[in-house]
């Protein structure tokens, strides 16, 4: 891990806002998220299911139905405005500028189509590349994604494939045009330990040899303190905390990060006790609550203000981690005491 | 219109640990959940309620038919269209709207015992073939395959041709040459609730295959069934306008939409009505079941159901 | 197969009392068929191969390992969910594969199962209150339409939802909700074993501490065995007493959790603990993750010998030839491994063709009829 902090701003976002128009009324799933990615920079996104973390993220490339979904904001990739883009220039922006690797593998692949022809067609649509030289580049991905065998892979059907190898191969595709930035969406979830340590050693080492900016929307702590730089907690479509990976694992200031840190069983520690839990469920988007997002659940709830006022992210703690604030949207415990 | 999200409270220290409450609240059952949705698709709520009135007129076809169906007038013979006969006259002077009317029964009748014959027998081998599949499924199905090999037609006339003609008969000939299809059907939407998990864990508290068949196995694959049903029902109004058009169906002097279609032909070009109105009859009635089909096919999509009822993750 | 007993009459016999469930030698081999109308069995799928395990009552056993090592399998097959290819099972010291009706009805009600996906093991056209009584009717356990109803309630106050709830649909509630919902039906019958088949994978961080703690609550009232089978090592480490490791069909490593977590005694288990990523960034960033070669191999053609030895990092001289057996290991009671670096113990290999060179780095080493 080198300090990256430094790297120049690749993608900032500023107070994007996303409403779905659902059957059961308008949903605010995203509510004034901004950050920034910086180049050789990991940046995750953590957060339950109904947080509003992967929708954020298709919003900025485009990839919500129209028909549905209003998007609000700002987002800048290499200071281009990805929001006003035309569906065109998005695309070819999408191609070689951002990579994706979602869940599930196999909605990424195309069944009927071999791994070879896959990767050939990603790259020869956006670069004048003959069939042949596409092809030798195919396997070099394969063979830096760690596939044994790549060759032969590229003959493959993705059926052919176990889940590990097919992630690898969404992978490959993801980095065939070398995009400056990588978002992946529970990339490893569906994946065993084993092969999910193999996959983030792949992408620290892109990182670190291609100074690719990333961003991983997970929900495992775990992974998260493994691979990212920078955190950032989203909860009821805000961002309720971030920070340096250190700040925000370490010492954690809003109730929620804290809840979900000590709701986490411990292997290292023979722990006989419960494990502190959060109470109740994340909140439904369309049925917000008023003031703070979380003060449903929130344990150290105090006085009214929790309930009408909603708290702004303010930096608390340490403060300032290596030119990177500590912040949290929280009323109770300024300056993150209990 | 469908399930609203279980109402979080706030926690309080003798709060349930899921931090649930309960409004009171009736439960709603499926059914009217789906006349619900059906409302609100509005081509099959249109279909529906043209249905709705061409089976009322059948039930009440005696009180509103303006004539006997086979009340003769031969000075009235083939009269077109009037305010006295808003249908016109055939060739024996009967009064064809009162023919139609009446006809709709026969009509119906016929449509609706096939179907049933076909639906309750149909069902019932794709159920236990899909269940049970292996060996039961391989003879099952290879015996519907055969069946289903017959060209419709030519098995319907055997049938007939075996029993001789009359409604029933005509019912059963329908009947028979559909139970393949309501087999597949069946079938292909059992082998697919068959391996839910919620069938599974119910045979892990120790339920019965015939517990599992009724209560869980077949309400959840009804819903392409219930398709098929609406959808055969208008082959089957079609399938007897056929038969009786190729007079093995219903026997003159009955009235029977396809008989008076047949019976017509032979005017079209002097007397367009004798052929034209049990036509339309014959058209609307399809075309509604059809659509009654489509729309119900969307309605009892489980995914249009999760999305309307917010379900889901 | 292996023939060491597993504590019978040891240490951990003593320290854990009778044992409620056990397995020797059980298979669950499926035949693989080629596609095409003729369906020709051109294989077969060691999904289970000779698992021994015993569990023992009042205990939590946790089975861990990676997808496609036949944990969920296993858990069925105890149940006889799944019909057993080969071994045995007892339950109480009857043999589970030679049930007849009545007895089987029997230990479904005596054994349930809680199910991963709470999304879809809930009949969706069922209310709640006819989904848990639903053990009630088949095994005519409190007799009677209102003894039901109270029973019901009961049932879902001692898994934390409010009783009103009981006529609702499934669709209305959460994941988490919907997962008390399973547990209540798999409680109904008084149950003295529960198989937890992955319970807490599809829910979110905070829920399944949620249900963690109502499961191990619930094991401690009602004084019920437990198997929970889970690829998350950090909630086995929580919840379970002991620790079963599984990889490619057979059970490699058993001990007690904190021995099994702290000294892990098999390369397998040793590089399974060591990737499990902790959330912790000081401790993340220290560490040495042993990144195993290449994949699992396809439980269609399994290795000779050890099943491990294709992707061990330890792999030496016997192990294609020694099939291991499970061996007393480390310093806590109770704790065995299947591996040659304790000392090779087990059934040496029989190979149909004795000059045919043994390749360590073919999974197809081991011919499968």
């Amino acid at each position: 891990m080198t300090a990256t902090a430094a790297g120049e701003p690749l993608l900032e976002v500023e107070d994007l806002r996303v409403r779905l128009r659902t059957p059961r009324g308008p949903a605010s799933v995203v509510n004034g998220l901004s950050y920034s990615v910086r180049r050789g920079e990991t940046v995750a996104v953590v957060g339950e299911s109904g947080s509003g973390k992967s929708v954020s993220v298709l919003a900025l490339l485009g990839l919500l139905p129209a028909r549905v979904a209003t998007v609000t904001g700002a987002a800048r990739l290499d200071g281009e405005d990805l929001l006003g883009m035309s569906p065109e220039r998005l695309r070819q922006v999408r191609g070689p500028g951002v990579g994706m690797v979602f869940q599930d593998p196999m909605t990424s692949l195309n069944p009927v189509l071999t791994i070879g022809r896959q990767l050939v067609e990603g790259i020869r649509a956006h670069g004048e590349v003959s069939k042949a030289e596409a092809r030798e580049r195919a396997a070099g991905l394969l063979t830096e994604v760690g596939l044994p065998d790549p060759e032969r892979a590229l003959d493959r059907y993705p059926h052919e494939l176990s889940g590990g190898m097919r992630q690898r191969v969404v992978i490959a595709i993801a980095l065939s045009n070398s995009p400056s930035l990588l978002i992946a969406d529970e990339a490893t979830t569906a994946l065993d330990v084993t092969v999910q340590a193999q996959i983030l050693d792949l992408v620290e080492k892109l990182r670190t040899d291609h100074g690719t900016g990333v961003i991983w929307i997970t929900h495992d702590l775990g992974v998260v303190a493994g691979i990212a730089d920078r955190v950032l907690v989203m909860y009821g479509g805000r961002c309720v905390e971030d920070g340096t990976v250190d700040d925000v694992l370490e010492r954690p200031a809003h109730p929620y990060t804290r809840g979900l840190l000590g709701a986490l069983p411990d292997l290292a520690t023979a722990d006989e006790g419960e494990l502190a839990t959060i109470p109740g469920t994340p909140p439904a988007p369309t049925d917000l609550p008023t003031g703070c997002v979380f003060w449903p659940r929130c344990p150290v709830r105090g006085d009214a203000r929790c309930e009408t006022e909603q708290p702004p992210l303010q930096v608390v703690g340490a403060g300032v981690t290596k030119g990177l604030p500590h912040r949290a949207a929280t009323w109770c415990g300024e300056g993150g005491a209990r | 219109m469908t399930g609203q999200p279980v109402p979080q409270t706030a926690p309080s220290p003798d709060a349930t640990e899921a931090g649930v409450r309960s409004t009171q609240r009736p439960p709603r059952p499926r059914w009217r959940e789906t006349l619900g949705l059906l409302a609100r698709n509005p081509t099959a709520a249109v279909a529906a309620t043209v249905l709705l009135l061409i089976v009322l007129m059948a039930v009440f076809d005696e009180t509103l038919a303006p004539a006997g169906p086979n009340e003769i007038s031969v000075e009235d013979r083939l009269q077109a269209p009037s305010w006295e006969h808003p249908f016109g006259t055939d060739d024996l002077g009967r009064d064809i709207l009162s023919r139609v009317i009446l006809g709709a029964g026969v009509s119906l009748r016929v449509g609706f015992l096939a179907v049933a014959f076909a639906l309750v027998v149909g069902a019932l081998i794709g159920l236990l073939a899909g269940f049970y599949g292996r060996w039961v499924d391989d003879v099952l199905m290879r015996f519907m395959d055969i069946l289903f090999a017959f060209p419709a037609v030519l098995l319907a006339i055997a049938v007939l041709a075996v029993r001789g003609p009359g409604a029933g008969n005509t019912a059963l000939a329908i009947g028979i040459v559909y139970i393949p299809v309501f087999a597949r059907v069946t079938r292909a939407s059992v082998l697919g609730v068959r391996e839910e998990v919620y069938v599974r864990a119910s045979r892990s508290v120790g339920a019965s295959d015939l517990r599992l068949l009724t209560r869980h196995v077949l309400p959840n694959a009804a819903p392409p069934i219930i398709v098929q049903t609406s959808i055969s029902l208008a082959f089957a109004v079609l399938a007897e306008a056929a038969l009786s058009f190729l007079g093995l169906g219903t026997q003159p002097p009955n009235p029977s939409w396809g008989l008076m279609l047949a019976e017509g032909r032979g005017f079209i070009d002097i007397a367009w009505w004798l052929a034209f109105f049990p036509g339309m009859a014959i058209f609307l009635t399809v075309l509604c079941f059809n659509l009654l089909g489509d729309g119900l096919r969307d309605v009892l999509d489980p995914r249009q159901r999760t999305l309307m009822a917010g379900g889901g993750r | 197969m292996s023939t060491v007993s597993l504590g019978k009459g040891g240490a951990a016999a003593a320290a854990h009392g009778e044992v409620l469930v056990s397995a020797r030698g059980l298979e669950v081999h499926f035949p693989v068929r080629s596609g095409g109308p003729l369906r020709r069995t051109t294989g077969v799928l060691r999904a289970v191969d000779g698992v021994d395990l015993d569990v023992y009552r009042g205990e939590t056993l946790g089975l861990v390992g990676e997808s496609g090592c036949g944990k969920s399998t296993l858990g069925n097959a105890l149940l006889r969910l799944v019909p057993p290819t080969g071994g045995t099972v007892t339950f109480d010291g009857i043999d589970v594969t030679a049930l007849g009706r009545k007895q089987l009805r029997e230990l479904r009600r005596r054994a349930g199962m809680v199910f991963q996906d709470p999304f879809a093991s809930l009949d969706p056209r069922r209310t709640v209150a006819q989904t848990v009584s639903e053990p009630l009717e088949v095994h005519g356990l409190h007799p009677g339409r209102q003894a039901r109803a109270a029973r019901v309630q009961e049932l879902l106050q001692l898994v934390g939802l409010d009783p009103a709830v009981a006529t609702r649909y499934p669709h209305e509630f959460s994941g988490g909700q919907r997962q008390r919902v399973g547990i209540a039906r798999a409680l109904a019958g008084e149950p003295d074993f529960l198989v937890c088949d992955e319970a807490i994978a599809s829910l979110d961080v905070s829920i399944q501490a949620q249900v963690l703690n109502l499961l191990r609550r619930l094991q401690r009232q009602l004084g019920l065995t437990l198997l929970f089978i889970s690829h998350d090592l950090s909630a086995v480490r929580h919840i379970a007493d002991r620790i079963a490791v599984m990889y490619l069909g057979r059970v490699v490593e058993v001990g007690p959790a904190a021995a099994v977590a702290a000294g892990p005694q098999m390369p397998y288990t040793r590089a399974l603990l060591s990737a499990v990523p902790v959330p912790h960034p000081e401790l993340e960033r220290s560490r040495q993750r042993i990144v195993l070669r290449g994949d699992v191999p396809s439980p269609s053609r399994v290795p000779s010998g050890c099943r491990f030895r294709t992707r061990c990092p330890d792999v030496f001289e016997p192990c294609p030839d020694v099939d291991p057996a499970l061996q007393p290991v480390g310093s806590a009671p109770g704790h065995v491994a299947a591996c040659h670096l304790h000392g090779v113990v087990g059934e040496p290999v029989r190979r149909e063709q004795p000059d045919s060179p043994v390749d360590a780095g073919d999974p197809a080493a081991r011919p499968v009829a």
